[in-house]
């Protein structure tokens, strides 16, 4: 006898509100507002971080001066994505395939993952490439990692 | 710890991409029997119940709750474990202590994943950072693309090594009975998948599975009376890394990220100067080709940037002089809370010379294994035959 399996499909939709927090909200405002990238320094290792954060996890001090980041910086490492993986925020896929990649901005510790505008082409994109933080127009910033439009190649063809 | 602990028997299911005919109980009930027929004991035997499992993958929360009659919990203390891929470890780490503390004799630890019936890659999003980084998480496929694509920049490697792995775990879990993918591939024929993101390939990754592991901790006592082949769990460590700092893509960083750190501190409590000599099997947890070379090195079986000189020249091989992942590892079995438990079952039955076809054909007296949490934290276990000193 052939035995029939049951699944029920269900369907969970979860709003929640995310607080930024202090430290987190003034480094969205700066670059929403001026279009600038800020970073907290560790006063015991030095260390820029970004985003800020109220402690250095390595010394476990309360993290001190707020530090101006230059919006240049270098590709740490990168992927060509054709997985269309869906935006959780959205619930879109993005478009594929596309250049993504990780970022240190000059002067930070830390680094930041966007999307990289080179064509998707293995050839055309490389570690330790020099890039720019392309910002969306004034208008359209919100507030979140979305102001930034990309990071573009600089000096490059 | 206080007390010694050993794994006196364990058990798994069939992995696969479906399990229709099963429920989530009833699939955990199949490892637990499984674990009770080989550790010769009955629920009555057992004081306590620890539960692994990923946070909502399943559709389904406080799942030691629902499945207590599957389980075996009913009527006994216990409690639910989450800590990312590496919850296995954690649980059986839980159970571990529990016995060393003198607060139990014997724990049953179990770790299981029904990925089928929800949505991994859409609650994976929410391990993400709400403001950073989430809406434009790569998942795991991205994160390990951007360790290859850094790897091969910075040590000259080529998509031939990385496809190694992934040839050598597949043609492992054709050994392995209970692994789920069973693959008679070649390196050409991870070059023909499917590209996901540069530089990983569909056969690059782990698969999603579903299944269940679950073990049983003792002490000593119990041990030596109940047991003819105790493992012993000889050391036990867990590190994380910083938030927001997900530094190990970039391989050429120097800083002490979690993996190395708990290398170091694992092999500080056993006194260890050459784990390549040391350990006689390694199971590492690798859901994509990359990581596995990544280990190789944060492992300190080779140098720094020389990982894949040891796939090349096999020697991570099942019958090379440093066999990594003999059971397939992962990459060819990732129900998600069992994959972690299931690099220490995988290892405890290479200790007993109990792993059948994918035996490593040597003596076996040490393993190590090793788990991802999120990806940026891990919890390793060090095994051995004997407790030499007693």
């Amino acid at each position: 006898m052939e035995i029939e399996f049951v699944n029920i499909p269900m369907v969970v939709d979860v709003p929640y509100r995310f607080a930024a927090g202090s430290y987190m909200a003034r480094f969205l405002i700066e670059l929403r507002d001026n279009g600038k990238f800020f970073g907290i320094q560790c006063p015991s290792c030095g260390r820029v971080q970004m985003p800020p954060r109220i402690v250095c996890a390595a010394c476990h001090i309360k993290n001190g001066e707020w530090i101006e980041l230059s919006p240049t910086g270098t590709l740490m490492g990168f992927s060509i994505v054709h997985l269309p993986l869906t935006d959780p925020t959205t619930g879109l896929p993005h478009k594929t395939p596309y250049t993504y990649g990780i970022v240190r901005l000059d002067g930070a510790y830390s680094t930041i993952e966007h999307f990289i505008d080179v064509e998707p082409d293995i050839q055309k994109v490389r570690v330790g490439m020099r890039v720019r933080a392309i910002l969306r127009p004034r208008e359209e910033r919100t507030g979140d990692l979305n102001d930034i439009l990309h990071f573009a190649p600089i000096g490059e063809a | 710890m206080k007390r010694k602990v050993a794994i006196i028997g364990g058990g798994q299911t069939v992995h696969a991409s479906r399990r229709h005919d099963v429920n989530q109980g009833e699939m955990v009930n199949e490892a637990v029997r499984a674990a009770l027929a080989d550790g010769r004991m009955t629920m009555d035997d057992i004081d306590a119940v620890l539960l692994g499992n990923m946070e909502f993958f399943e559709g389904c929360h406080l799942t030691d709750c629902w499945l207590a009659d599957a389980t075996g919990a009913y009527g006994k203390p216990g409690l639910k474990i989450t800590t990312g891929g590496t919850v296995g470890a954690t649980t059986i780490v839980a159970g571990a202590h529990h016995i060393a503390s003198g607060l139990f004799d014997r724990v049953l630890c179990i770790g299981f994943e029904k990925q089928e019936e929800g949505d991994s890659s859409a609650i994976l999003s929410g391990v993400a950072h709400p403001l950073y980084g989430r809406s434009l998480a790569g998942a795991a496929v991205g994160y390990f693309a951007m360790m290859g694509a850094s790897y091969m920049q910075a040590f000259g490697a080529r998509e031939e090594h990385s496809a190694m792995v992934a040839v050598k775990a597949r043609q492992n879990a054709r050994k392995n009975p209970y692994a789920h993918l069973k693959l008679d591939i070649t390196i050409q024929d991870v070059f023909d998948s499917k590209m996901l993101a540069y530089p990983i390939r569909l056969l690059d990754m782990c698969p999603t599975s579903n299944g269940a592991c679950a073990m049983i901790l003792a002490d000593e006592k119990t041990a030596r009376e109940r047991c003819e082949k105790p493992v012993w769990i000889r050391a036990t460590e867990t590190a994380h890394n910083e938030q927001f700092e997900l530094n190990w893509r970039d391989v050429t960083n120097t800083r002490p990220i979690f993996s190395r750190v708990c290398a170091e501190k694992l092999y500080k409590k056993l006194g260890v100067e050459n784990p390549a000599t040391f350990f006689d099997v390694f199971e590492v947890y690798e859901p994509a080709t990359w990581a596995e070379l990544v280990w190789y090195e944060d492992l300190g079986l080779c140098k720094r940037g020389e990982g894949f000189h040891l796939i090349e020249e096999g020697q991570t091989e099942i019958n090379g002089p440093i066999p990594v992942n003999p059971s397939g590892g992962v990459l060819s079995t990732n129900c998600i809370g069992a994959s972690a438990m299931l690099r220490i079952w995988e290892a405890a039955l290479q200790i007993r010379n109990d792993a059948g076809e994918h035996q490593v054909p040597k003596d076996i007296n040490w393993a190590l294994t090793t788990a991802y949490g999120g990806t940026n934290w891990t919890v390793m276990t060090a095994l051995s035959k004997k407790w030499e000193d007693s």
